[in-house]
């Protein structure tokens, strides 16, 4: 701060991290000539700690970063920060202005019990073994493979206008797969048990059920291999939450992210349909349809006391009732839409990453409460239950999207049927939102989320959860794919 | 930047503290500048400095691997003392392989000083001709500068020791008019940053983008299309990890023969079409060994067609009885002599595609990806580009698209999607029959 202000920034932060990364998994495939499969364990843990800094000088951004945590490197890095903010300043000519925030000083703590850090890995290498041989067991089963990921953030941000925060986030997250292969027909499929990534200790993990679920996707693999092709039209769709909460992140989480729609992305993530002159009066769904911004959830990835511009995180609506109400947004966005107020949306995925604004928690609120699955699946004469991810892409203004999925189930006459493959829908936004006419009561709901979404230049990393109950959507093209 | 002595200080500090039989670590060491730009502004801009050791140990077949960014004796110390015991945790490794003793890795170095010590004054004057060809437009300025020097150095219990540094820069630009209804963009990558132009790719993505001025709609089918670099080398990038030995004989790829066996030796496309890896073409940042510490070496994978040799790990080759052969972290597609206005005179009707965005594997048994046309779709009709067309999904394989070149352009180094693709590329502008747009998407 003395080195910032000796250089003339009006603002400096410096974030000092220690990112932890830990990474468990094991393989079981088949070798040539022998009736043993190969049981191949693989541990990776990663430690990351260093700094960075951040300073306005001329009215312009700048930012360094160093591993080399000691105080003559921070005032070098700081000296740094300062020359590129000076260079930025020659070109521009609307200073950066921050809204106000208060000068926290604060510590806290994700909720967790048991920090996976602490446990030992030889724990955590049998029960991934044992889930991936009760898979392998099955009939049929080429491979099978189990991994889990835990996260620990440990930061302490401390800002030139007062602010001293620390916070420790924990993260566990698993995946369990079974993979069946027809070699006459060639033809491989995969089928994927993946609890919610949540922000939990290890705990979590015991309370993920593997052998029952082993025992079931070694099953649904197989059926999945001999499942009959989809005949491609438009269908009715009920998606389970492990596949909306993905459709929700790609259609409304980056459709209203502020730095998207004023142009700040327009050349890797693109820009928004979903411009400044919409917020308050474009439809984008129909009137069951609310979502909201949050970062407080419980168990939520992206849920934290303080963003990365020390603002105290809050919850926002997005949607209401079907219309557009609200960006995501940073201090240095907020008054760019005459807002007074940042909504705590500045994340930076590294000690050695610029904090700009990421996706929160995006979730879409439950139906009525008397509205159940079956429900929804009884008022579908032809239609597909999706559940679990698959492959999804959409366009640079989040209008058209196509997504796959893990598992697609025939409805027919109102109830579900067996499995059908090759499915992928593909749709608009706002069209599919206005057709959705289903959403389950706040008993169906689940936060599910992802952990690498990716954004900006260089590339950030960023995980953020999206809760959501099962919802069904009208006519919806579906497509075979190979 | 860490200097060849100065890695080999460090790793035989590394490899004496380590109790264990074999004992492996690699170092990675980079100064990045970048300078992102918008609305005609600087946004963020920054300088990192960043090491790291990634530390494997292991021992009768248990083995552990740990990853650091402090790079001190103390650090060192409690790296390896962590390798060691997470491997003293871990079950044995059927398919563990011993690190490697010495390797002769080739002398090559791509650098230039010119990169290594850019830093943004330098840079912001190249964004400043691209904000002046958007003022001069009436245009909008988008963009990404990146600079960067790295070192490497690999080592062994065994005896193995390299080191390698290298420099890489990289300019794109995606200019659009203010009512947000048009979008023009151009990238180039170099290893010496005084080959990017500012001015140069400033008056490409401007051309691009007030020639894309109201747009037809037209049907969604398949098309003919012309294929410029940067849209090849996005959709080459999924191809990278199919061309796999293994997954090739366990049925669980496009190279997997139907009953059993693999499609090697087998002509799957184009006779047009020569895919080769080059690790030490002067275009790319220096690459001397494989993820296994193996000397990187040229490979060809696909000669006329006709698939040649496919990637394979050492365990996999020990069990096969085939060379071990290194991932292709660099594609060569080679080129032809034809120009882009020839490419274009030669097709009667179809698409000039400027790139792809959002590329997803929808099937990586047949390696079908989906994704969607971006900043420039234009309608060529007989040999003349005649107006801007409505951006595609396309639901599309590069394994089919290989099959369908009719014509190549010349070869340059290009971008894959987002411009930060692990596999480096160098490939030609393309015309490919048959590509299936799957659906009209209206986003600018």
């Amino acid at each position: 701060m003395r080195q910032a202000k000796k250089l003339k920034a009006s603002y400096c932060d410096i974030r000092i991290g220690r990112y932890r990364n830990q990474n468990v998994m094991v393989r079981i495939s088949p070798v040539p000539g022998s009736e043993k499969p190969n049981e191949v364990p693989v541990i990776v843990d990663r430690d990351s700690f260093g700094f960075g800094v951040r300073v306005i000088v001329d009215g312009a951004w700048g930012f360094a970063a160093s591993s080399v945590v000691t105080s003559e490197e921070i005032a070098r890095i700081t000296a740094e920060a300062v020359t590129v903010a000076r260079a930025s300043a020659t070109l521009n000519s609307t200073p950066v202005v921050l809204a106000p925030a208060k000068a926290y000083k604060e510590r806290w703590t994700s909720r967790f019990e048991q920090n996976p850090f602490d446990v030992p890995i030889a724990g955590k290498l049998t029960l991934l073994l044992d889930a991936a041989r009760e898979v392998k067991a099955g009939r049929k089963i080429f491979g099978s493979a189990g991994w889990l990921r835990f996260d620990s953030t440990d930061k302490y941000f401390a800002s030139s206008e007062g602010a001293s925060i620390q916070q420790l986030i924990v993260q566990t997250n698993a995946v369990l797969l079974a993979n069946a292969v027809d070699i006459a027909n060639r033809l491989s499929r995969i089928r994927n048990y993946t609890p919610p990534p949540l922000s939990a200790g290890y705990e979590y993990v015991a309370a993920m059920n593997w052998k029952e679920n082993a025992l079931r996707i070694r099953e649904e693999v197989v059926e999945h291999l001999q499942a009959p092709p989809v005949k491609p039209g438009r269908k009715d769709l009920v998606l389970l939450p492990s596949n909306l909460s993905l459709t929700i992140h790609e259609s409304i989480g980056h459709s209203t992210e502020l730095d998207r729609a004023l142009g700040f992305e327009a050349n890797r993530a693109g820009t928004s349909f979903l411009t400044v002159d919409k917020r308050g009066r474009e439809r984008v769904g129909s009137g069951i349809v609310s979502l909201y911004g949050d970062r407080i959830t419980p168990r939520g990835l992206a849920t934290a006391a303080f963003d990365d511009d020390g603002v105290k995180t809050t919850k926002f609506p997005i949607v209401s009732k079907g219309i557009f109400v609200g960006y995501q947004t940073t201090r240095e966005q907020a008054h760019l839409i005459g807002e007074k107020e940042s909504r705590g949306c500045s994340y930076a995925d590294s000690w050695s990453s610029v904090p700009f604004q990421r996706m929160p928690n995006v979730s879409l609120e439950p139906g009525q409460s008397e509205t159940t699955l079956v429900d929804l699946i009884a008022g579908v004469d032809d239609g597909i239950l999706i559940d679990g991810r698959g492959s999804y892409s959409i366009d640079q203004q989040r209008y058209n999207f196509q997504f796959g999925g893990d598992a697609f189930y025939e409805i027919r006459g109102g109830k579900q049927r067996g499995m059908l493959s090759r499915v992928a829908y593909q749709s608009r936004t706002p069209d599919f939102w206005l057709s959705c006419d289903g959403i389950a009561g706040p008993a169906y709901w689940q936060l599910y989320g992802l952990l690498n979404d990716g954004k900006g230049e260089p590339p950030q990393s960023n995980a953020m959860s999206h809760g959501c109950s099962p919802a069904r959507f009208r006519q919806v093209n579906v497509v075979l794919t190979d | 930047m860490l200097n060849r002595q100065e890695a080999q200080r460090i790793v035989e500090k590394a490899v004496k503290l380590s109790t264990f039989p074999e004992f492996a670590i690699s170092i990675d060491w980079s100064e990045a500048t970048s300078v992102r730009f918008a609305n005609n502004a600087v946004t963020t801009s920054g300088f990192t400095v960043s090491r790291s050791a990634t530390i494997a140990c292991a021992r009768e077949g248990r083995e552990g691997r740990y990853e650091t960014d402090d790079l001190t004796d103390e650090g060192l110390r409690a790296a390896v003392r962590r390798a060691e015991e997470i491997a003293e945790s871990a079950h044995p490794d059927p398919e563990h392989m011993a690190p490697l003793g010495p390797q002769q890795y080739a002398d090559r170095e791509n650098w230039s000083e010119r990169t290594a010590a850019a830093r943004p004054p330098r840079m912001i004057r190249e964004i400043q001709a691209i904000v002046d060809s958007a003022g001069r437009a009436k245009l909008v300025a988008a963009g990404f500068f990146r600079a960067q020097a790295s070192c490497s150095a690999i080592a062994s219990k065994a005896g193995l020791f390299g080191y390698c540094r290298s420099t890489d820069s990289g300019l794109s630009t995606t200019l659009r008019n203010p009512q947000g209804s048009s979008s023009g963009w151009s990238s180039r990558q170099a290893v010496d940053i005084a080959e990017l132009s500012g001015a140069a790719l400033g008056e490409i993505a401007a051309d691009k983008c007030l020639r894309w001025n109201k747009p037809v709609r037209l049907e969604p089918g398949k098309y003919t299309v012309v294929l410029e670099p940067a849209a090849v080398a996005g959709l080459l990038g999924p191809l990278a990890v199919p061309l796999n030995a293994r997954l090739a004989e366990e049925g669980r790829s496009f190279l997997s023969r139907k009953g059993g066996g693999t499609l090697l030796g087998e002509k799957l496309f184009s006779g047009l079409v020569t895919l080769r890896s080059d690790p030490f073409d002067r275009r790319f940042p220096t690459l001397l060994w494989d993820t296994d510490g193996l000397p990187a070496s040229p490979v060809t994978w696909v000669e006329k067609g006709v698939v040649k040799n496919l990637h394979c790990t050492r365990y996999w080759a020990a069990k096969t009885g085939k060379p071990a052969t290194a991932f292709p972290r660099t594609i060569v597609m080679e080129g032809g002599g034809a120009r882009s206005a020839d490419l274009i005179r030669s097709v009667d009707r179809g698409l000039l595609v400027t790139r792809f965005f959002y590329i997803r594997v929808v099937n990586p048994q047949t390696v079908q990806v989906t994704g969607v046309t971006r900043d420039g779709l234009f309608l060529i009709e007989k040999g003349e580009v005649t107006g801007p067309v409505v951006n595609f999904r396309f639901n599309e394989s590069p394994v089919r698209m290989l099959a369908n070149v009719r014509q190549l352009g010349q070869a340059e180094r290009a971008d894959g999607e987002s411009g930060t693709t692990a596999v480096h590329m160098i490939v030609p502008s393309l015309v490919v029959d048959q590509f299936t747009m799957s659906s009209v998407s209206d986003a600018v």
